[in-house]
C-alpha cells in the first residue's frame, strides 16, 4: 500500500503541503480532488520524485519502500508511474525508444532479462491500437507536435506498456473531449488489478463517472480535509469546495 | 600563361600574407580564437610542409579501412597529408577531375585562376593568402552542363604527420549539373600538425550541390578551413559542416547568392569536449533579389571546450524579396564550457523576410524529470537529450550510411556505451 504520513512540502520557501496523511491499499482506486492551488499536483509530483520541491518532514512509503530516499528513476523501477498533467515535448527522442529504455531499465532493476525487440514491438503495437494512437505516433519524437488530447493518450499508452503498480494520474481528464475521455478511462480501467493502486488527481468529477473510485479525498490548502466514497465527488460537483472548509472549520 | 606566371602569382600571394600576417584576437573576426595555441603546439613545424618533397606518404590498407565511412557508396579521392593518392582513389570515367599538381603543369591557366588571391572575399585573412602561395595539391572537379554525378564524391583527407598541409579544392558545376561532395577530415597518430584547406565552389544557373564537411581530426591536430560558394540563378546549395575533432578548428563559410532564385541551406554542428576549440564563421550575401537562405547551427560543449559561432547575413539594397532565417542553439554540458555566439544581420532594404534566433542553455530539467520518471537513469536521460539536441542537425545528412557514421562519431565522443542508433527518431 501507499502510506503517506505527516507530509510537509515547500517550494521557493513557501509551504504547499501541510501535513498529508493518506493510505491507499493495493487494488484500490483513490481520487484526490480539490480546488486550484490546493497542492494536488505537488503531491503527485513529490510521490514521483520531482526535485523542485523540498520535503520538510514526513514520509512516503510504497509497499514498504521509503520513496523519499529514492531517485525518480528508482521509484519508476519500484513501480511508480506519474501521468503528467502537462506532458512535455522532447523533440528528437523517439517514443518507442523512450518506452523501451524505461521498460528495460526497470526489468534490469528487477533482475529480469531485457525484452526481446520483437516481443516489445508487438506489445507496443497492441497497446497503441487499444488507446487509439496511430502507428506513426510511435516513430515520432516524444509528444512532439501532439495535440493536448494526444499527449494525454500517450501518457496512458505509456502507462499500459510500463505496467506500474502505483499509477498516479495528474489531471489526466483536462483538455480531453468526451470520446478521448472514454478511451483514456477504458485504458485506466483495464489496469485495475488487486496488485495495483491508482491515484487520480482531478479537479472535476467528470473523469470519475468513467473510472469509479473506491475512495475520494478532498485536498484543500495542503491538507486532506475530508474523505468519503464516490458520492462525495458528486456532492463536491454540486456544492463546490467552500462547504468542506466550513464543515471542517477552515484552515 | 605559363608555370612562371603561377610562380609570380604565388609570390604575390606570399607578399600579401607577409603584409597581413596571421589573424590575431585584435581582429574582430578572430576575437575569440587565439592562434597562439597553434604556434605553441607546432613550434618549428608550423611552416614545414607535412609531406617532404618527393616523399610519398603511405598508409596500410587496414589503417585506411579503419578510417573509412562504412557502406558509403561513393567515388573516392584520397589525400594523405595534403597529397593526392591516385592509386587509392576511385573516380568516375569521363568526369573532369584533376589533382592540382597535374593542373599546374597541364593547364596552368586554370590552375592560376583557382589560386588567385581576392582580398575582397568575405573573411579574407592570411591563411587564404598563404594557401594560394603554398598549396601543392587539391582536387579540381568540373561537371558539364546537365551532368549528374551518380554517386557522392568522397574526398578523404588523412593527416598522419606533423607540419602543415595546404590544400586547395575547386568544384565547378555548370548549368543544371548536380553533385554531392563529402569532405572528410581525419587522421592517425600523435603528431601535431595543421590542415589549411580552401575549397571554392562555383554553381552555375540551375545547378544543385549537397556539400558535407566532416572534420574529426586527431586531438593534437589543428584545422583551418574555408569554403567559398558562389551561386548563380536558381542554383541550390545545401551543406553540413560538422566539427568533432582537432585541438582547434576554424571554418569560414561564405555564400554569395549572386543570381535571382538561388537558395542555400547551411547546417552545422560543433560537438566538442576536453579543451577543444571550434569556431564557425559564416557569411551569406544576398546580392540580388528573390534569394533564400536558411542557416541552422548547433553546438554541444562539454568539459572546458569552447565554441564560437558568428553568422553574418547581408541583404543588399537592391536585394528585394530576400528570405532568410538563421538559428543557432548551444548546449553547455559543463559549468566550464563556453560559447561565444553572435548573429549579425545587415539588412539594407525593407522588402525582406528575415528571422533569427540564438540560444545558449543547459539541459531542460523538466525533460530530464520526464525521462527519469519513465525509468531512465539520470546519466541516460542526459545522454538521450544531448543526442536529440545534436541530431536535429545530423538527421538531414544523406545517404543513411553517412548519417550513421557521423552520428556514431559524434556520440562516441561524449558517451561510451549506448548504441546511438537506437535513439533515432
Amino acid at each position: 500500500m501507499l502510506k503517506i504520513e505527516n507530509l510537509h512540502v515547500a517550494a521557493d520557501g513557501k509551504e504547499i503541503l501541510s501535513g498529508i496523511d493518506l493510505e491507499i491499499p493495493l487494488g484500490e482506486v483513490h481520487a484526490i480532488m480539490g480546488p486550484n492551488g490546493s497542492g494536488k499536483s505537488t503531491l503527485a509530483n513529490v510521490i514521483a520524485g520531482r526535485e523542485d520541491y523540498t520535503v520538510v518532514e514526513g514520509s512516503v512509503r510504497w509497499r514498504g519502500d521509503d520513496l523519499l530516499a529514492m531517485t525518480a528513476e528508482e521509484r519508476a523501477w519500484a513501480g511508480v508511474f506519474l501521468a503528467f498533467q502537462y506532458p512535455i515535448e522532447i523533440p528528437g527522442v523517439n517514443n518507442v525508444y523512450l518506452l523501451k529504455a524505461g521498460l528495460n531499465a526497470k526489468r534490469r532493476a528487477q533482475g529480469l532479462t531485457e525484452l526481446d525487440a520483437m516481443d516489445f514491438m508487438a506489445l507496443v503495437r497492441e497497446q497503441a491500437s487499444r488507446i487509439g494512437l496511430e502507428e506513426d505516433f510511435l516513430a515520432r519524437g516524444v509528444n512532439e507536435g501532439f495535440s493536448g488530447g494526444e499527449k494525454k493518450r500517450n501518457e496512458i499508452f505509456q502507462m499500459t506498456v510500463l505496467e506500474p503498480s502505483l499509477a498516479i494520474l495528474d489531471e489526466t481528464d483536462s483538455g480531453l473531449d468526451i470520446d478521448a475521455l472514454r478511451v483514456v478511462a477504458e485504458g485506466v480501467n483495464r489496469l485495475r488489478d488487486p496488485e495495483r493502486s491508482i491515484v487520480m488527481v482531478t479537479h472535476y468529477q467528470r473523469l470519475l463517472d468513467h473510472i469509479v473510485p473506491d475512495v475520494v479525498h478532498v485536498l484543500i490548502d495542503g491538507r486532506i480535509r475530508m474523505s468519503g466514497d464516490k458520492t462525495l465527488a458528486h456532492e463536491l460537483e454540486e456544492r463546490g469546495y467552500d462547504w468542506v472548509k466550513a464543515e471542517v472549520g477552515g484552515a | 600563361m605559363s608555370i612562371a606566371a603561377i610562380r609570380t602569382l604565388r609570390g604575390r600571394a606570399w607578399q600579401i600574407y607577409e603584409q597581413m600576417g596571421m589573424p590575431t584576437p585584435q581582429q574582430e573576426d578572430w576575437k575569440y580564437t587565439d592562434l597562439g595555441r597553434i604556434n605553441a603546439a607546432l613550434g618549428d613545424n608550423w611552416w614545414k610542409p607535412a609531406v617532404p618533397e618527393r616523399s610519398i606518404p603511405s598508409l596500410g590498407a587496414d589503417q585506411l579501412e579503419a578510417l573509412a565511412i562504412p557502406d558509403l557508396d561513393a567515388w573516392i579521392a584520397v589525400f594523405i597529408d595534403g597529397r593526392f593518392q591516385a592509386a587509392l582513389s576511385d573516380l568516375p570515367e569521363g568526369i573532369d577531375f584533376a589533382p592540382l599538381m597535374r593542373l599546374v603543369i597541364d593547364r596552368p591557366e586554370q590552375a592560376a585562376s583557382m589560386l588567385e588571391v581576392d582580398k575582397r572575399m568575405p573573411l579574407f585573412n592570411g591563411f587564404v593568402a598563404v594557401n594560394s602561395a603554398l598549396a601543392t595539391d587539391g582536387g579540381v572537379l568540373l561537371l558539364k552542363a546537365n551532368t549528374v554525378l551518380d554517386r557522392p564524391l568522397l574526398i578523404r583527407h588523412i593527416a598522419t604527420r606533423s607540419g602543415t598541409a595546404h590544400i586547395r579544392h575547386s568544384i565547378r558545376l555548370k548549368e543544371r549539373a548536380e553533385a554531392h561532395i563529402v569532405e572528410h577530415y581525419c587522421g592517425i597518430g600523435e603528431a601535431a600538425g595543421l590542415t589549411n584547406t580552401v575549397c571554392q565552389i562555383d554553381l552555375a544557373a540551375g545547378s544543385r550541390m549537397r556539400h558535407d564537411r566532416i572534420q574529426m581530426e586527431q586531438p593534437c591536430h589543428y584545422h583551418i578551413g574555408r569554403l567559398s560558394v558562389t551561386q548563380a540563378r536558381d542554383s541550390q546549395f545545401e551543406s553540413h559542416s560538422v566539427a568533432l575533432g582537432a585541438a582547434l578548428s576554424r571554418v569560414d563559410l561564405s555564400v554569395e547568392l549572386a543570381g535571382p532564385g538561388a537558395a542555400c541551406a547551411l547546417n552545422g554542428l560543433y560537438l566538442i569536449d576536453g579543451r577543444r576549440h571550434a569556431d564557425h564563421h559564416t557569411v551569406i550575401d544576398h546580392a540580388v533579389p528573390h534569394c533564400t537562405s536558411r542557416e541552422h547551427y548547433r553546438g554541444v560543449l562539454d568539459d572546458r571546450a569552447r565554441g564560437v559561432f558568428n553568422g553574418k547575413v547581408v541583404i543588399r539594397e537592391g536585394a528585394i524579396k530576400s528570405d532568410t532565417a538563421q538559428s543557432n542553439a548551444n548546449l553547455l554540458l559543463s559549468p566550464f564550457a563556453e560559447v561565444d555566439a553572435k548573429p549579425e544581420l545587415m539588412i539594407y532594404n525593407d522588402d525582406v523576410k528575415a528571422a533569427h534566433g540564438c540560444t545558449v542553455g543547459r539541459l531542460d530539467t523538466r525533460q530530464l524529470f520526464y525521462l527519469r520518471a519513465r525509468g531512465l537513469t539520470e546519466a541516460d536521460a542526459r545522454q538521450v537529450l544531448t543526442f536529440a539536441f545534436a541530431d536535429e542537425v545530423l538527421a538531414s545528412l544523406k545517404p543513411a550510411p553517412l548519417r550513421r557514421f557521423v552520428e556514431h562519431a559524434a556520440f562516441s565522443r561524449l558517451f561510451h556505451e549506448e548504441d546511438a542508433e537506437e535513439m533515432l527518431t
